[in-house]
């Protein structure tokens, strides 16, 4: 960003600054942004060479549930991590490096808590471990891919992006490609409601409550269109169970990733019990 | 009033906080991309959807001591999320899902 920034300076309009003491043509304020939106602009057009239309048309309407269920969060999320002294770059950046809808609901609950800065980092991880679950499932998909093809898709995989794009390589006829596209477009629509929100601040209220439903809905229908078989039934009742559980004993910040191992072993088991018999 | 976060901690929490992302978004995939998985990896792996979905649920809607402020306030979601697995196995669609599931809630809040 700083080079592009660099790059942009001296040339045009900038140059008559240096005639006489002129106040500058462009605030500071709004030359870090045109710059950020140049740098943005020149990186989107690098991704989306990989894609052709037919990648773009297939992606979007996968992707739209994520899209409006990530800007219905997306604006509580930019306005609560404004409310500890983030400024839309800094919540800009958090949503495009690290894009934890979770965790970036976690970083300002934790501050406005006044946890010290490595509980915050320790917990907020220990959270995001469960992306290692989807990490790995999405390894199958990936095998005839180019590397950091792989490598963009695997960085961008969310809770969400992960269940629709499954069910799509589940049907069949998806690639990277497109699994790629829904994870880019979800990013981008929360990156840019983060952004909104921070810029709005308190100007707005959303309940956040009913805002965050929409991610439960998305979450149950993706669960309630698994395939019905034993072991699946038995590993989300143990799932949720121990969920519960994991809360009950106080380790909340486990409780997705524990859950979801001890499902899957719940789910192995009831298979080979079936098997045995 | 907590003291508003400055850059250098906002960096620290940043940096952080994606470099374990990651690696956890990352790393199993290199790992195991292009490797033929023996029969009981692969089971495991095909429970993880239904596991990871399932416990995802019951974090959004369960919690101990849920009941302790009345029945409708624990209730109302457990009522939404009711009228979205309808939705769901009728429609299997994410978009009327969400849609469906965020007017239920708002509508069963005005009861």
């Amino acid at each position: 960003m700083t080079v592009a920034c660099a790059a942009g300076g001296p040339s045009g309009r900038h140059g008559l600054a240096r005639i006489g003491p002129v106040r500058p043509l462009i605030r500071p304020a709004r030359r870090t942004f045109a710059c950020a939106l140049r740098a943005g602009a020149s990186f989107a057009i690098l991704i989306l060479r990989m894609f052709s239309r037919d990648n773009i048309t297939e992606a979007f309407p996968a992707a739209l549930p994520i899209i409006l269920g990530y800007v219905a969060i997306g604006l509580p999320c930019g306005i609560l991590n404004a409310s500890i002294g983030m400024n839309w770059v800094q919540v800009g950046i958090m949503s495009v490096v690290f894009y934890s809808g979770a965790g970036q609901f976690m970083i300002p609950n934790m501050w406005l808590a006044a946890s010290p800065l490595a509980s915050i980092v320790a917990s907020v991880s220990l959270v995001n471990t469960r992306q290692m679950l989807y990490s790995a499932s999405i390894a199958k998909w990936c095998a005839g891919a180019k590397r950091w093809r792989s490598l963009l898709f695997a960085a961008t995989v969310t809770d969400e992006s992960f269940g629709v794009n499954m069910n799509r390589f589940l049907e069949g006829g998806w690639s990277v490609e497109n699994a790629t596209l829904v994870n880019l477009m979800s990013q981008t629509s929360w990156t840019l409601s983060c952004i909104v929100g921070a810029l709005v601040g308190n100007a707005v209220s959303i309940p956040l409550a009913i805002a965050s439903f929409a991610m439960t809905s998305i979450f149950i229908c993706l669960l309630v269109t698994q395939k019905i078989s034993l072991q699946n039934v038995v590993a989300a009742f143990a799932a949720m169970i121990a969920v519960f559980l994991c809360k009950l004993a106080g380790f909340g910040g486990a409780a997705i990733l524990v859950g979801a191992l001890l499902g899957v072993g719940a789910g192995i088991l009831a298979t080979r019990i079936r098997e045995a018999d | 009033m907590v003291d508003p976060i400055t850059w250098s901690q906002f960096l620290v929490i940043c940096v952080l906080c994606t470099v374990t992302m990651l690696l956890c978004r990352v790393a199993p995939m290199l790992v195991l991309k292009g490797r033929e998985l023996s029969p009981r990896a692969a089971e495991a792996l095909a429970l993880i959807p239904p596991a990871a979905f399932a416990a995802l649920v019951a974090n959004d809607l369960l919690t101990p001591g849920m009941f302790a402020a009345g029945l409708w306030p624990a209730a109302l979601p457990l009522v939404a999320a009711a009228v979205v697995v309808v939705v769901a196995r009728l429609t299997k669609s994410l978009l009327w899902c969400a849609i469906a599931g965020v007017a239920a809630y708002a509508l069963l809040m005005l009861v």
